[in-house]
């Protein structure tokens, strides 16, 4: 055996994993070889000292409460630690087959182009009402699609509306004033009566312009003042 | 009983008649002299001094004056009726419907002195309105149904006059960056200004589609629908000038 076969086998020499026949032949070269004696000595220590360590690190000085310790540093680390479940999910989050995407892909687009064109439309509006051509001509196309669709309240529509609510005012103030209408002298009635015909010819002659031409925006705006008229009269006799 | 002494009784009995029915003549007279009442108050004012007035019958005639000063005075139908201005923080308030409860007391014709330059704010029910040699910031003037609106002289920031059946006239300046307003029901609405002036006009006048523009048309004013609106600006348009006639004329008169 030489020397080098023997510092080979020396580790499991020292540890007694070597075979007996093994261990008989490094047992004999030692006999005879200072070098390879020395380096078994050398070994021998460090592993005497690894395994003092061992034991040291093994065998705390309070087991008990270095298990605590570790013990509430799990249970507070955990929550933070546990692997959060990442669900692979549709488009934009939702379950959405590709159809469904599409059209609202589609769809937010159509909106993006009504809302960039209504923009556009705006900003190059002549502004004020007052100084705007009085009768304006037939609605635009978009105009009449939107109001086909039903996203925009026809003329009729919201002038309707409008004088549901003054009518649904001047029917108010109208019945306090005729329950008032007693009181009044005789050059008060007259006055009143006066005004509530002139007021009452003027909505009739603008309700039928507007019935010819619903666009008439001048005769709209003649009639919601008419109208307004009318509710501060009734308003201003009731008070009587 | 003789003949002559019967003519004598008859005649006798004529005389007493004719002196009662004299008598009662002379005291229906004067109890209507004496049922009116007269009231009178003065109020020492600033200058920007402000005036709302709110009257229920009777014409208004507010008069601007050299005097820092405001001179109420007017004359009651009704001997009863309550007047109760107040000096608030520089404004003197009038308001005959609350001072009477909404009481109906009649004709109350006031008749008001104020500084040159005050504001006017007033309104009544029924009756005419008249505002002279007023240059406060603020000429108001409201009938809710009948009377005639007369404001001469004036130079103010913002006016507004508004009718139901009567006549609107003004007489005055156009001051630059104003906002002068006049509207009726009914009526004749005429605006003499000066050929100076300078505004951005909206005139409206639906039913008769009696715009007359007069020294004031120009190629910048526009009829539009069917000449029943006449928009545009006459000089530079500082100021502007809106006036809608549901079912009367407009009339310009260059002064």
């Amino acid at each position: 055996m030489t020397c080098g076969d023997c510092q080979e086998l020396l580790s499991r020499f020292i540890d007694g994993d070597l075979e007996e026949a093994r261990t008989v032949i490094v047992a004999d070269h030692l006999a005879v070889c200072a070098e390879c004696t020395v380096m078994r000595d050398d070994l021998a220590s460090i592993l005497a000292h690894c395994r003092e360590g061992e034991l040291d690190e093994a065998v705390p000085p309070n087991p008990a409460a270095l298990w605590r310790r570790i013990n509430n540093l799990i249970e507070s680390e955990l929550p933070a630690e546990i692997p959060v479940e990442v669900k692979r999910k549709g488009w934009f989050g939702a379950k959405l087959s590709f159809s469904q995407a599409a059209v609202a892909v589609v769809a937010v687009a159509l909106i993006s182009s009504l809302l960039t064109i209504v923009g556009i439309r705006n900003y190059f509006a002549p502004p004020g009402d007052e100084m705007s051509v009085a009768s304006s001509g037939p609605p635009s196309l978009f105009t009449r699609a939107l109001r086909r669709v039903g996203l925009a309240e026809t003329p009729q529509q919201a002038r309707e509306r409008r004088f549901r609510a003054q009518e649904a005012a001047i029917q108010y103030w109208n019945a306090r004033a005729q329950a008032r209408r007693a009181t009044w002298d005789a050059r008060m009635t007259a006055a009143f009566d006066r005004n509530l015909y002139e007021i009452d010819q003027a909505v009739s002659e603008y309700t039928v312009i507007l019935q010819h031409d619903p666009d008439d925006k001048l005769s709209e705006e003649m009639l919601d003042s008419a109208l307004t008229e009318k509710l501060n009269l009734l308003r201003q006799f009731s008070e009587l | 009983m003789s003949f002559s002494a019967k003519i004598s009784r008859r005649f006798s009995g004529l005389r007493k008649a004719m002196a009662l029915l004299i008598i009662g003549v002379v005291l229906a007279a004067s109890g209507t002299a004496f049922g009116q009442r007269r009231f009178s108050r003065s109020y020492p004012a600033a200058q920007n001094v402000r005036i709302h007035l709110i009257n229920r019958s009777g014409t208004v005639t507010v008069v601007g004056w050299d005097r820092q000063e405001v001179a109420i005075t007017a004359s009651l139908d009704a001997p009863a009726a309550a007047i109760m201005p107040q000096n608030v923080e520089g404004t003197i308030f009038v308001n005959l419907v609350r001072d009477n409860q909404g009481r109906d007391v009649g004709n109350v014709n006031f008749n008001i002195r104020v500084p040159y330059t005050a504001s006017v704010d007033i309104e009544t029910l029924i009756g005419n309105l008249n505002v002279t040699n007023v240059r406060g910031g603020l000429v108001r003037a409201h009938i809710s149904s009948e009377g005639d609106i007369t404001l001469t002289n004036i130079n103010s920031y913002t006016v507004s006059a508004q009718n139901g059946i009567g006549n609107i006239f003004f007489d005055g300046d156009l001051t630059a960056g104003g906002n002068y307003r006049f509207a009726s029901v009914r009526g004749d609405i005429n605006l003499r200004i000066p050929f100076t002036s300078s505004f951005k006009l909206v005139a409206t006048a639906p039913s008769t589609r009696n715009i007359s523009l007069g020294s004031f048309s120009n190629g910048g004013m526009n009829y539009l629908g069917d000449g029943r609106r006449v928009v545009g600006k006459f000089g530079d348009g500082s100021s502007t000038l809106t006036v809608t006639n549901q079912r009367g004329s407009i009339s310009f008169i260059r002064r």
